[in-house]
């Protein structure tokens, strides 16, 4: 199935093609591109979007002194008067009441064979949005075939005991939808979104293939031979370099590490490893389906029933969740050499809190004024005042057993040096003086007038319902969190700031020319540890 | 009991006739204000279309309108920069702007509380600008930074709808490039900013639409009160922007610093979005490119095994095939494996298309795409945002929304003689461009 591709660039604001997903810069796979891209939605800072997908490797590095990267960041900043914001226009009219957000209205049930379903009805826009969330992904991979995962997604829905994958392909195009996965590291999410009067479609072939999928030898080899391609492609994407370094060296050993399939681990999975794979994962003990629409409630209560009812777990227990990560990741610079390349992609990244932890909504809000808004410090930093960017941005990375504040920006290969500077001077000012008043209110409205709009489309509530199960929160956690955002105090915010956002925390990664990141890196006086291919 | 229950199914209401409301108005300026009402959700979502796209920027200001919806961005006299992003994200919004062929538009969409404030920035900016040379020099380096992460730094550069239509059409308008060479961007000057913003700002040249939790009246009268004393201005006259017939097959091969697999551009010239055969025209796009179900995603990737992706369809990638205004395209971009030659894999997709032509679709096929395009066509006005979107261009274009709510009965019209009849006028190679891009590592073998 295809793969969802998440917008990467978070605010991408003022651009030619809003936040489409160009397939050349999401990499090739097997997919035609989204008719209807959400291109107005962005990933903003409250949301799952799950930028960076980090990946793995130890590196043994030297510490270094903190004294001299305190004298690069103390540089003096131009950027300073910058940072005012100018007064409002006296004729402006003033913001209306607020309308209270409304949570979806969840009903929660269970079959007996263990299957959790959570239905949202919505009366009204005809279509109803199905997510099947299966725990497993990358982190449940055998430790010699990361990317497992990838394989199992790919070909898990071309074949079923009583369909080929052109009939389960037709079959999703006659109810109105494509089945598109999105998988990472804690779990698969498969989801389509169907016509209401032929949902009864879509949701037959839906538990066809979570009950009966085949693995066919011949689907098996050419998923092979096209993610063998896919990998070679994707090696060409800064992006996708930038990622899979940045997950090596914040995740190490730990099954987060892993992004994407190793050349190796595809050729060595065979159709039985995959077989295997799939009757550990997919049962219903360990799955939720979720359906958000237009629908009748007792009508597709029975169809769930009749489709999924006869799916039985097995005997042995399931496979055991991830450990929590050493959160030990090292303050020094990974190098991705990257030949012709005409900017640098800086990535950071250092842990954060899980969403549910008690500091996770404060940090949305710390995050949100540093670099998570269009109108936040760094992007009116370095792409405003300086134009050194289009596409920097800060966004908080959610496992069920990690979190992670990542910081991204594609810069012009001459001011390398000078836009780490400007991020590290961002996080520090963030890590030693509190935010105004007015900018955590500003953020925190933000927060969650962006998420009351992103909850308006039934697939992203089934989505961001089906990672609230993977992560172990219930579903009224949908509206709790912007409660608690709301709930967050300035000292709240300001505590976040100091302690995830200090730049001595952070893992830089740089994919670029290595004449340019030497050159203009160097002077931070951080390891420079080139990233092997 | 399982018959039973799929016939309970089957007997589910039909949502085919589900329609969005439509009310509009026009301002003595010219401006065309439509609203949506959804009280779905505490939140609204605004669209104002601007009737200019990078179809008709000036010769040698290549990327200008572009660079110049940047500046739209940049403030005002009475809101200086800065002050638009605070208001809209600190009233729970966001924004954005994007530029297509035949329209600039601008979107914001927040909780219904911060609607009046959107109003106003929306019409301080077109009032006048805060034409300052300063943040013009700031935002070419950042279009110049957008250009290298989108284009010089990205495998294939995009040239699927960069380079395509430039070599597909002969005129500037239609074949120049949109993103702009940097020297003209370099050399755009604040007087052209001024200049283009009093040619094509002007209310007379705009749409403004708001879905979502609103009163029509109530918004009628705020737009009123907010843009109602703008003035109407001189729009200069569109020009003819139509293209000579091709008359042969154009091929062309470009060579690629940064892509490892060789990947394959084909455009097929397609008629005028308003003419009699556009209908068909957007089912036969649909058909050989929509979803894993599509023609060439079976017959390419899954039976000859000769391609890693497929995507496309009319106006792909900018907009869908019901929203243009000009010499467009249906375009194929295809990846490729490096085993596989280009003239093996046109071949094959000369196979696919020959019997589009010979038989037309089947009847189960034809079912299929109109499901499938209607589910897709509902899925963009799901939210206010893409909804107030689609409705401005509709009335942009055609002085009427209503169009919108006519498309699922004219998808449903279209019958298997008419795409059939399509195919074997439009899907002939003296009416196609074709670019293979190479890697420049294969190209230096000598595309072995």
């Amino acid at each position: 199935m295809k793969a969802l591709r998440h917008v990467l660039l978070s605010f991408d604001g003022r651009n030619a093609l809003g936040s489409f997903v160009i397939p050349a810069q999401a990499g090739i796979h097997k997919e035609t591109a989204d008719k209807n891209p959400k291109k107005w939605i962005p990933a903003c800072a409250g949301m799952t979007n799950d930028q960076g997908q980090p990946t793995s490797k130890t590196c043994t590095l030297r510490r270094l002194a903190l004294t001299v990267l305190l004298a690069a960041v103390l540089l003096p900043l131009p950027c300073a008067m910058a940072q005012k914001l100018p007064p409002l226009p006296k004729d402006l009219p003033p913001y209306g009441p607020v309308v209270p957000f409304r949570t979806p209205n969840v009903t929660v049930s269970k079959l007996p064979n263990g299957l959790t379903v959570w239905r949202v009805p919505r009366p009204g826009f005809p279509k109803v949005a199905l997510t099947l969330a299966v725990r497993g992904g990358r982190a449940y991979d055998p430790k010699d075939q990361p990317g497992l995962s990838d394989l199992l997604m790919a070909v898990m829905d071309q074949g079923t005991k009583t369909r080929s994958a052109r009939q389960i392909a037709e079959a999703f195009a006659a109810a109105g939808g494509d089945l598109s996965g999105d998988l990472r590291p804690d779990a698969l999410l498969s989801s389509v979104q169907a016509l209401s009067d032929k949902v009864d479609g879509a949701l037959m072939v839906l538990a066809d293939i979570a009950e009966n999928a085949t693995f066919p030898d011949d689907e098996v080899a050419l998923a092979k031979t096209d993610a063998l391609q896919n990998l070679e492609a994707q090696e060409a994407e800064p992006t996708f370099l930038a990622q899979r370094a940045l997950a090596k060296a914040l995740y190490g050993d730990h099954g987060y590490a892993v992004i994407s399939a190793t050349a190796d681990a595809i050729n060595k999975t065979t159709a039985g490893d995959l077989r295997a794979a799939y009757h550990q994962r997919f049962r219903p003990d360990q799955s939720l389906l979720v359906a958000v629409g237009d629908f009748d409630p007792n009508v597709l209560e029975a169809a769930i029933e009749k489709d999924f009812g006869g799916w039985s777990a097995p005997s042995e227990p399931p496979l055991p969740e991830p450990p929590r990560p050493a959160g030990n990741n090292q303050h020094a610079i990974f190098l991705v050499p990257r030949a012709g390349s005409v900017q640098t992609s800086l990535w950071l990244g250092a842990f954060g809190p899980r969403r549910g932890d008690p500091d996770y909504a404060a940090t949305q809000v710390a995050n949100a004024i540093y670099a998570g808004m269009f109108g936040s410090r760094l992007i009116r930093n370095i792409r405003e005042d300086k134009g050194y960017t289009y596409s920097p941005g800060g966004s908080i990375q959610l496992r069920a057993q990690a979190g992670a504040l990542l910081t991204r920006a594609d810069v012009r290969n001459a001011v390398t040096g000078p836009s780490l500077n400007e991020i590290f001077y961002e996080m520090n000012r963030m890590a030693t003086t509190d935010p105004s008043a007015d900018e955590v209110t500003r953020a925190q409205r933000y927060l969650v007038g962006t998420n009351a709009i992103f909850l308006q489309i039934q697939s992203a509530v089934g989505s961001e319902l089906g990672w609230l199960w993977v992560y172990g929160l219930r579903p009224e956690a949908l509206g709790q969190e912007s409660a608690n955002i709301q709930k967050a105090t300035a000292e709240d915010v300001a505590a976040a700031g100091r302690k995830y956002l200090p730049a001595s925390r952070q893992t830089v990664v740089a994919v670029g020319e290595e004449s340019v990141v030497r050159g203009q890196l160097g002077v931070f006086g951080l390891p420079i540890e080139v990233v092997p291919k | 009991m399982v018959l039973l229950l799929s016939s309970a199914l089957g007997a589910a209401p039909l949502r085919a006739d589900w329609k969005v409301p439509i009310v509009s108005r026009k301002l003595s300026n010219g401006l065309v204000v439509v609203v949506s009402e959804d009280h779905s959700a505490p939140t609204f979502g605004l669209c104002i279309s601007y009737g200019i796209g990078f179809r008709l920027e000036p010769e040698g200001r290549t990327g200008f309108a572009h660079l110049f919806e940047h500046m739209m961005f940049e403030g005002t006299p009475d809101a200086p920069k800065g002050v638009f992003d605070q208001v809209i994200e600190g009233g729970g919004g966001f924004n954005n702007g994007d530029t297509r062929y035949d329209f600039t538009e601008y979107i914001e969409s927040a909780p219904v509380s911060a609607l009046d404030p959107v109003l106003w920035l929306e019409a301080d900016r077109l009032k006048t600008l805060d034409f300052s040379v300063a943040n013009l020099d700031n935002q070419r380096k950042v279009v110049e930074e957008e250009v290298r992460v989108n284009v010089l730094n990205q495998p294939y550069g995009s040239f699927y709808w960069l380079d395509l239509p430039q070599k597909a059409f002969n005129t500037y308008p239609n074949a120049h490039n949109f993103y702009g060479d940097f020297k003209d961007l370099d050399a755009a000057t604040i007087q052209d900013v001024q200049t283009f913003y009093e040619h094509y700002y002007a209310p007379n040249n705009a749409v403004l639409t708001i879905a979502g939790d609103v009163k029509p009246d109530e918004v009628f009268a705020d737009v009123e009160k907010y843009f109602g004393a703008l003035p109407r201005r001189d729009v200069p006259p569109r020009p003819d922007v139509s293209e000579q017939p091709q008359m042969a097959e154009r091929r062309f091969t470009q060579s690629d610093k940064l892509a490892h697999v060789p990947a394959l551009a084909v455009g097929y010239r397609m008629p005028p979005r308003t003419s009699h055969d556009a209908v068909a025209g957007a089912l036969v796009g649909e058909l050989l490119h929509n979803g894993e179900a599509s023609l060439l995603f079976q017959g390419l990737v899954k039976d000859k095994k000769v391609a890693l992706s497929v995507n496309g369809g009319v106006n792909w990638p900018l907009g869908n095939p019901f929203e243009y205004n000009g010499p467009t395209l249906m375009s194929s971009f295809v990846v490729y494996p490096s085993n596989v030659t280009e003239n093996q894999l046109l071949d094959d997709y000369d196979s696919v298309i020959a019997r589009l032509k010979a038989e037309g679709p089947t009847a189960a096929e034809m079912e299929r795409i109109k499901t499938k395009m209607k589910s897709d066509w509902y899925g963009q006005l799901e939210i206010p945002i893409s909804r107030a979107s689609a409705l401005s261009h509709a009335a942009l274009f055609d002085g009427t929304a209503d169009a919108i709510n006519r498309i699922p009965a004219e998808i449903d019209a279209v019958t298997p003689a008419e795409v059939k009849a399509f195919a074997a006028k439009y899907l002939v190679s003296t009416n196609r461009t074709i670019i293979d891009r190479v890697p420049e590592t294969k190209a230096e073998k000598g595309g072995q």
